[in-house]
């Protein structure tokens, strides 16, 4: 069974609705984000997991226990603030070992907790200095230590990286990869940053609007979302519009020519209906198009070099314009007409969101 | 140039000191006076005497009791306006939304409404309740006008204070009760201290409302004064001042000096 198990929870203010219809299972050991942008319910839904956000609707379990109405105090779980809420007058041990000396552990023990936390996150000589007097990253790692001095068995963090320089960020992406995989902890992380998000995660839940509209690992909400909204949030795509071919039913047309997609098969379009279909900027490719591949012309609209890719726009003979990355190798000038080719296997087909919502 | 240069620099040099003499020479003006010959407020005519200050040591010249009265009603003004700061400043702090504020707004009122007019209102409402020319009455109104004083000390401490502290002391077990005296209270302690030292000072000299709820029984010092100044001009009133003039410069210069040491030992 699960780890913890969210049924059917909602929480709303007054009239406005914050979260809605929330099912969420997260196993032992898992490393599980809440991705969205700003005010899509995510950090509602952690702060209902940590205690401080009672829900409308719905419960939280813990091992099949219900813990819904639990005092924050009381469920142990570790968190990590964005903006790390150090205690300002303790110093770094003191800070790790405020949950320890909350739950009268003897001396002995304490210092040799913290000792190891201290170590766990590399701060072994910066023990005695106040929070102050640390730098962003280092105050990051002291929260962490914090957090997971007592052992707790969930840890949720609320975008902790956030405050933090790009350098920084996926240095300290790396060790939570660490501390997540030496500790055995649960993680149940907060973020907007969909390559942090990426990066780090066993599975995550993409919310928007108080929903969770996808769940399923990186790789796989990638490469096969099942809602626009998911294609659009995790990574850069492009979407044009096409049509489910009228006479051969596992044909779609668009790019101005017809492939096979086994996505048509059962679905609830009619031959003739029109579609989404959308393609990663990096499955366009410049030349011309051999075997299966779709082939069609464009216009080079502008193209920015960006380090080991260049972005280029392209405007198809219809109108439609896209982003491609190329590598930086391949030289294309804007106004020039290119050949493009795409693999029919690279090009994703969802419904059209207007006429099935 | 010369002219233009003592215009510019001179001029404004030159009335600043005036300013600064204004303010102090009056002050200043005691010390002298304490030290007269005579037994009226004058300067030492014949050469200085300390008998005024022999005299505010002698208990049955009623100074010494009343300042003893008056330092404990301040004292337990100043506790009990604390407590009260603490109690009401935490707990609109952690609380948030619109009744803190409205709230606070009538905590402050004793501070918008003239002392004058509140004075006649206590005197109807002791009468009453029988609390006229007693300690308690005494000490409840001064809590009462003590009060905003000590709310807004702590309360600008608190606003430095990150309110996720207390979640992330709830997130690691600590109850209510070990949030408050783990966590916030020693981040406010400079708060608390200057509520409490406006507490005291703001009973300590508290004259208008007094004057209207005490008569013989509770003689606080400034209403021993008051009634000295109104009897015979006793220069005892100058050496008194005196007092509290070096009092007062002694506490601000060792504060200084404990704050200069605080930040060498931060550097």
């Amino acid at each position: 069974m699960a780890l913890l198990v969210i049924d059917d929870l909602a929480k709303t203010y007054d009239k406005v609705t914050a979260l809605t219809g929330i099912n969420l299972s997260v196993e032992a050991g898992e490393f599980v984000t809440l991705l969205g942008p700003s005010g899509s319910g995510k950090t509602t839904l952690l702060m209902s997991l940590a205690g401080f956000t009672t829900p409308s609707k719905g419960t939280i379990r813990l091992d099949g226990k219900d813990i819904t109405h639990v005092d924050p105090e009381d469920r142990n779980f570790g968190f990590v603030f964005q903006g790390y809420a150090l205690f300002p007058h303790l110093s770094v041990a003191n800070n790790i070992a405020f949950s320890l000396r909350v739950r009268k552990w003897e001396k002995a023990r304490i210092a040799a907790r913290v000792a190891e936390m201290l170590s766990l996150v590399g701060l072994d000589n910066l023990a005695e200095r106040k929070p102050r007097e640390l730098s962003g990253g280092q105050q990051q790692r002291v929260a962490i230590a914090r957090a997971l001095a007592f052992g707790p068995r969930i840890l949720l963090l609320d975008e902790p990286l956030s405050a933090l320089d790009r350098m920084l960020r996926e240095t300290m992406q790396k060790e939570l990869r660490r501390l997540h995989r030496e500790t055995g902890v649960t993680f149940v992380y907060v973020t907007h940053d969909q390559e942090e998000a990426i990066a780090m995660s066993d599975r995550i839940a993409v919310f928007n609007h108080g929903r969770i509209i996808e769940i399923g690992p990186p790789r796989g909400l990638y490469k096969k979302p099942s809602t626009r909204f998911v294609a659009g949030f995790l990574g850069e795509n492009n979407f044009l519009s096409g049509q489910r071919a009228d006479d051969d039913e596992t044909m779609v047309e668009a790019f101005g020519t017809r492939f096979g997609s086994t996505y048509v098969k059962g679905r609830r379009e009619r031959p003739g209906d029109s579609l989404t279909v959308w393609v990663r900027p990096e499955d366009i490719r410049i030349g011309q198009a051999t075997g299966d591949e779709i082939g069609f012309r464009a216009t080079v609209v502008e193209n920015s070099f960006v380090g080991a890719l260049e972005r280029i726009l392209l405007r198809t003979a219809t109108g439609e314009e896209m982003v491609a990355t190329l590598r930086s190798e391949v030289a294309v000038a804007a106004g020039q007409v290119v050949d493009c080719r795409i693999d029919p296997s690279a090009i994703g087909v969802l419904p059209n969101e207007e006429s099935h919502p | 140039m010369r002219l233009r240069r003592i215009i510019e620099v001179g001029l404004p040099r030159f009335v600043a000191w005036c300013l600064l003499g204004f303010l102090f020479v009056p002050i200043l003006v005691v010390i002298p006076v304490a030290l007269t010959d005579r037994d009226y407020l004058s300067l030492p005519q014949d050469g200085i005497s300390m008998e005024h200050f022999a005299a505010l040591a002698d208990w049955s010249k009623g100074w010494l009791p009343s300042m003893l009265t008056s330092a404990g009603i301040a004292l337990a003004c100043a506790a009990i306006a604390t407590a009260l700061g603490v109690a009401f400043a935490v707990g609109a702090w952690a609380a948030g939304g619109w009744w803190p504020s409205f709230m606070r707004i009538l905590l402050l009122s004793p501070m918008i409404v003239p002392p004058i007019i509140y004075a006649v209102g206590m005197v109807k409402l002791w009468a009453r309740l029988s609390l006229l020319d007693s300690y308690t009455g005494v000490v409840l109104v001064h809590v009462v006008l003590a009060l905003p004083l000590t709310v807004l000390a702590i309360g600008a401490s608190l606003s430095n204070l990150d309110q996720r502290l207390v979640q992330a002391a709830r997130s690691l077990g600590a109850r209510p009760m070990t949030v408050f005296g783990k966590v916030i209270l020693p981040n406010i302690v400079p708060g608390v201290a200057a509520g409490a030292l406006l507490a005291f000072v703001a009973s300590w000299d508290e004259i208008t409302v007094t004057l209207f709820i005490t008569g013989r029984a509770v003689v606080t010092l400034p209403r021993r004064i008051w009634t000295s100044i109104q009897d015979a001009v006793d220069p005892a009133l100058a050496a008194i001042a005196t007092v509290l003039l070096v009092v007062t410069v002694v506490a601000l210069v060792a504060r200084a000096l404990i704050e200069r040491r605080q930040r060498q030992q931060k550097l």
